[in-house]
């Protein structure tokens, strides 16, 4: 602890996002003196960043620490996040080594903006005040408005961080207003102020909640404020794509998760528009996911789904629930990032696997990407022994703890798991049924995918058989003191 | 621990196949059918370890909101589901050795080992959790053998209605799953609950549906015809023997004897719904052209009895029902075997191009006679001893929905007469395109056999499995009938016959099915 300005500051506390900045800021040196040459080492100097903020992290675990005068909090809650997109920013980086074509012939700017998105992250996951919140998602956004287009070679890319700019913008425009009439009618930033005035909800109160809940639902891509996914997603890079149906919606779903938690404590009658958004969001990401014929856009239709989803995590408002939440979300992102590994496994650096064209016959040629597909999709469809289904068991029950709303969440999950055991069938059916493929076998044979692949598919099978190795004896999630 | 042994031989038998090259056909047909016959033959252990528990292995696994525990049983029930599984899939795969798709053979082999595994795990899974796990998992190997495996465009849209109807059925009996450990913290199902009645009427509804479309009960079976034609011999003969009997099991081991007074409320309905599919299935298989459908329609007839020996309550209907799930699981597997050798012979499922085979393959034709006799319940063979236990049971307690039964044991002779004359009898209809059919093959009469050689068996002796199921069964049933709801109409006198029961209830049965053995003697 030092005081600084008056202000006391834990470093500890700060190390992850400290070191990770420490390694965005040498991956910009380094690439001042060789941009193209040193290609592996601006990717590796990354990685090994994720993984020393991911060390830095470890004595952090089950402690409870507010600094920087109560705006940013690190406890177990945000430690999970943020071992999430340490995770998935790792990853992220591994796929992207691979992908010459889709840095903009500027690895160094692509590592560091990708390092940099992910700070933007961790800054959300710890934040207890709406200033760094917005700050948080700024950074993290900025950064990817440029990743989105670092594929312009292609049209689509170009296309794609267009629309992700005007509509981002819109949202922050939302949640930076909802901000200011929270704190209008507050007359304090920190979330424990805003707390204090949601016992007598004033108009204002409730008008700046909802432009925030309309904000974060666009980064979150809750429906009906989804329409940006499907082209933001087909168009942006591979890897790019990975990090965003995975470190942004973890980001924004910490986010949703500590304002819920703090704000409404127990009583979660006010939220009964958040769970509507849930349940359209259900229902919406598995119908829509239906008829995609391209894998970035149907991933990107079931991420919505999936997060609506957690959100059933959120119906009791308990730690319990918070729990549940957070292991769907690790399952979410082991899976996810792991299906998007087998894609640029295939792809190979290459033009990328997106078509579902191609994916026919798969299982015979490539037997087993096509198997780590396979087990990709039904955990996200929730089959048993996959760390889906266990996820999906928790936020089950869940929502039949939460009274008729939780119920209808409930109802509403498992409508939805049936119309997606069609959508991840349809592909399992495609690649298996087939003897002959139709397109050309896919010769990608990376090392670094492979890697991603068997860490996606690992954890896939040992969460689903050891779902206690997720300590969940404690009250395992809990925001920290308010 | 003997009874993981049996568990997970076939998957580690699997897991061995991946290691052998996939050209090595000889390799791989002997390693399978090694680890299946072995998995069979270490099974057999368990008839001599007792009789009311045979083993019993129960671990803590996950200790967190809820507690659940790798719990896995071998006992009066399970026992006989065990022996159906280990027995048919031995078979199933040593009938997959003719898969006319030789370099796939290995795959092929390896997911019908991994089903092994997940029936064996549903028939020993004595915690919910495990039950679910393995309920689900079911899926896998069945829709990839479907895709992958049949060749057919038609048993790839097959594999759609399998996949979707049985995963919906899945999630279902999840959330009733879920609602109960929300009461209970725990997936071991416990000897007494304290739930609200409403709250166990709900999760009955949710485990009995889920149940129902995995036997399948009408009008729960849109699935089962596409599933039953167009799946490879071998696979419905594991898909109709054995995994069909799933839903059954989990009445018998959790949802009857956790929710006795929601399945008496629920029972008027099941009832209706059961002779429905009795009369349905029976009616749909006379009108039937192509064999297996016939077949098909036929076991969702059989099993409805089933379901009315269950839900009939009575002391000797519901071990009568377990006596007439192995039955049907003998005798599905043997038609659908034989009626694939049939049609690798010749091409067809059509009875209309059928005719006369029995002039070129006279032992087809016995085989098929003592399964189709069999199944449409001739006395000495297994499916008599079942039926007519039932019905004596049930008659009791549901003389009319029993009456409505038995009209469709006159249909049965019916379509079976039609299926047997219709390929074996007659005029030779099959032409120039099929000159000679062969007659069986040694080896296609050797895993025939065993099959028959248990129909022939059950007829004669059924006390040899009456005898071993009753202390747990009856047990249950008691408690299902002690316990019914204090309003219904059965509960004034059943639970005298109950007090009545409870005593001399287990040398009944015996006498009855010796009786029964006698009449079926003269």
């Amino acid at each position: 602890m030092t005081a600084f300005a008056g202000v006391t500051i834990s470093w500890p506390a700060l190390a992850p996002i400290l070191v990770l900045t420490g390694a965005g800021l040498l991956i910009m040196l380094v690439d001042l003196v060789s941009r193209a040459t040193l290609r592996g080492l601006l990717y590796g100097i990354g990685i090994l960043g994720a993984v020393g903020a991911g060390l830095t992290m470890l004595p952090l675990y089950g402690h409870s620490v507010t600094t920087l005068a109560g705006a940013f909090a690190s406890d177990r809650f945000s430690w999970l996040f943020d071992l999430v997109l340490l995770g998935s920013l790792a990853v992220t980086l591994l796929l992207s080594s691979l992908r010459r074509a889709e840095d903009g012939g500027s690895p160094g700017a692509y590592a560091a903006l990708l390092v940099f998105a992910a700070i933007g992250g961790m800054v959300m996951a710890g934040a207890a005040n709406l200033m760094i919140i917005f700050l948080g998602l700024e950074q993290l956004s900025l950064a990817l408005y440029v990743l989105a287009g670092m594929g312009y070679p292609r049209a689509a890319s170009q296309e794609a961080a267009l629309k992700y700019v005007l509509l981002g913008s819109l949202a922050s425009a939302f949640l930076i207003f909802g901000s200011a009439l929270l704190y209008g009618s507050s007359g304090g930033l920190s979330l424990d102020a805003v707390h204090a005035a949601a016992s007598v909800p004033s108009g204002l109160f409730v008008t700046g909640l909802a432009l925030f809940v309309v904000g974060i639902g666009f980064k979150l891509a809750l429906a009906p404020f989804h329409s940006w996914v499907p082209d933001v997603y087909e168009g942006s890079p591979l890897a790019v794509t990975a990090f965003m149906a995975v470190a942004v919606k973890a980001a924004s779903l910490a986010v949703l998760a500590r304002v819920t938690y703090v704000v409404f404590g127990h009583d979660t009658s006010a939220l009964a528009p958040l769970w509507l958004l849930a349940i359209i969001s259900m229902l919406v990401g598995n119908v829509g996911a239906i008829r995609q014929r391209n894998l970035k856009r149907l991933l990107g239709y079931s991420s919505i789904a999936q997060v609506g989803y957690m959100v059933v995590g959120l119906a009791g408002v308990g730690p319990q629930g918070l729990s549940a939440l957070a292991f769907y979300l690790v399952a979410y992102a082991l899976t996810t990032l792991g299906a998007f590994a087998v894609m640029a496994l295939l792809a190979d650096g290459g033009e990328e696997y997106a078509d579902l064209g191609a994916y026919p016959g798969l299982a015979a040629r490539r037997p087993w990407p096509a198997a780590a597909m396979a087990l990709f999709f039904f955990s996200l469809a929730g089959i048993p022994a996959t760390a889906g289904f266990y996820g999906k068991l928790l936020l089950l029950a869940e929502g039949l703890a939460a009274g008729p709303w939780g119920l209808a969440l409930d109802v509403t999950l498992v409508v939805g798991t049936v119309v997606s055991l069609y959508v991840y069938g349809k592909i399992v059916w495609d690649m298996y049924s087939f003897t002959e493929p139709e397109a050309v076998v896919p010769t990608g044979n990376a090392l670094p995918s492979w890697v991603a692949v068997a860490a996606g598919a690992l954890g896939t099978l040992v969460l689903g058989l050891a779902p206690q190795l997720f300590a969940m004896s404690q009250p395992f999630l809990s925001v920290g003191p308010r | 621990m003997l009874i993981d042994t049996v568990i997970f031989l076939p998957l580690a038998t699997a897991i061995v196949l991946l290691a052998i090259p996939r050209t090595a056909h000889n390799a791989l047909k002997g390693v399978a059918l090694a680890g299946a016959v072995a998995t069979f033959a270490l099974s057999l252990a368990f008839i001599n370890l007792g009789t009311s528990v045979a083993a019993d292995q129960n671990v803590p696994w996950i200790q967190t909101l809820w507690t659940a525990a790798y719990h896995v049983r071998v006992d009066g029930v399970r026992l006989f589901f065990i022996l159906l599984t280990t027995l048919v899939a031995a078979v199933s795969i040593w009938g997959a050795f003719s898969y006319d798709q030789p370099e796939r053979l290995r795959g092929y082999l390896c997911l019908l080992l991994a089903f092994e595994t997940t029936l064996l795990g549903v028939f020993t899974a004595a915690d919910l959790l495990l039950f679910y796990i393995y309920w689900d998992l079911m899926l896998i190997p069945v829709f990839l053998l479907l895709t992958g495996f049949s060749g057919t465009a038609e048993a790839r849209r097959a594999a759609w209605s399998y996949l979707i109807y049985n995963g919906a059925g899945g999630l279902v009996l999840l959330l009733g799953i879920v609602a109960l450990v929300a009461h209970t913290h725990t997936f071991e199902p416990a000897a007494t609950l304290s739930l609200p009645a409403r709250t166990a009427w709900w999760i009955f509804a949710a485990f009995a549906l889920a149940f129902a479309i995995k036997t399948p009960l009408f009008p729960f079976h849109a699935w089962m015809p596409p599933t039953y034609t167009f799946a490879p011999a071998p696979v419905v003969a594991l898909v109709s023997g054995v995994q069909s009997k799933a839903g059954l099991f989990g009445l018998l081991a959790f949802a009857l004897p956790l929710f006795p007074q929601a399945a008496h409320a629920w029972a008027p309905v099941l009832l209706i719904l059961a002779t429905a599919g009795i009369l349905y299935g029976a009616l749909a298989a006379i009108g039937e052209q192509d064999v297996k459908t016939l077949v098909g329609f036929s076991s969702l007839s059989h099993l409805g009895l089933v379901w009315l020996a269950l839900f009939a309550f009575d002391m000797t209907s519901v071990p009568a029902g377990i006596l007439m799930i192995v039955s049907h699981g003998l005798i599905a597997a043997a038609l659908f075997l034989l009626l694939g050798f049939i049609e690798e012979r010749t091409g067809t499922r059509d009875l209309a191009r059928f005719g006369g085979l029995a002039w070129q393959a006279p032992r087809l034709a016995v085989f098929l006679l003592i399964a189709a006799m069999a199944a449409l319940g001739l006395p000495g063979l297994s499916g008599f001893a079942g039926e007519f236990l039932i019905l004596i049971g049930s008659w009791q307690t549901q003389p009319v929905f029993t009456a409505l039964a038995l009209v469709a044991i006159v249909l049965a002779s019916v379509y079976m007469l039609k299926l047997f004359q219709g390929t074996m009898h007659g005029p030779q209809r099959l032409g120039q395109a099929a000159p000679s059919v062969r007659d069986l093959r040694p080896r296609e009469l050797a895993l025939v056999a065993p099959l028959l050689a248990g129909i022939v068996f059950l007829g004669v002796w059924p006390a040899w499995l009456n005898d071993r199921t009753p202390s747990q069964v009856t047990a249950a049933a008691a408690v299902t009938r002690v316990g019914g709801v204090p309003d219904s109409p059965h509960a004034a006198h059943t639970a005298s016959a109950a007090r009545k029961a409870a005593a001399g209830l287990q040398m009944q049965t015996a006498r009855r099915a010796d009786g029964m053995v006698a009449e079926a003697g003269s």
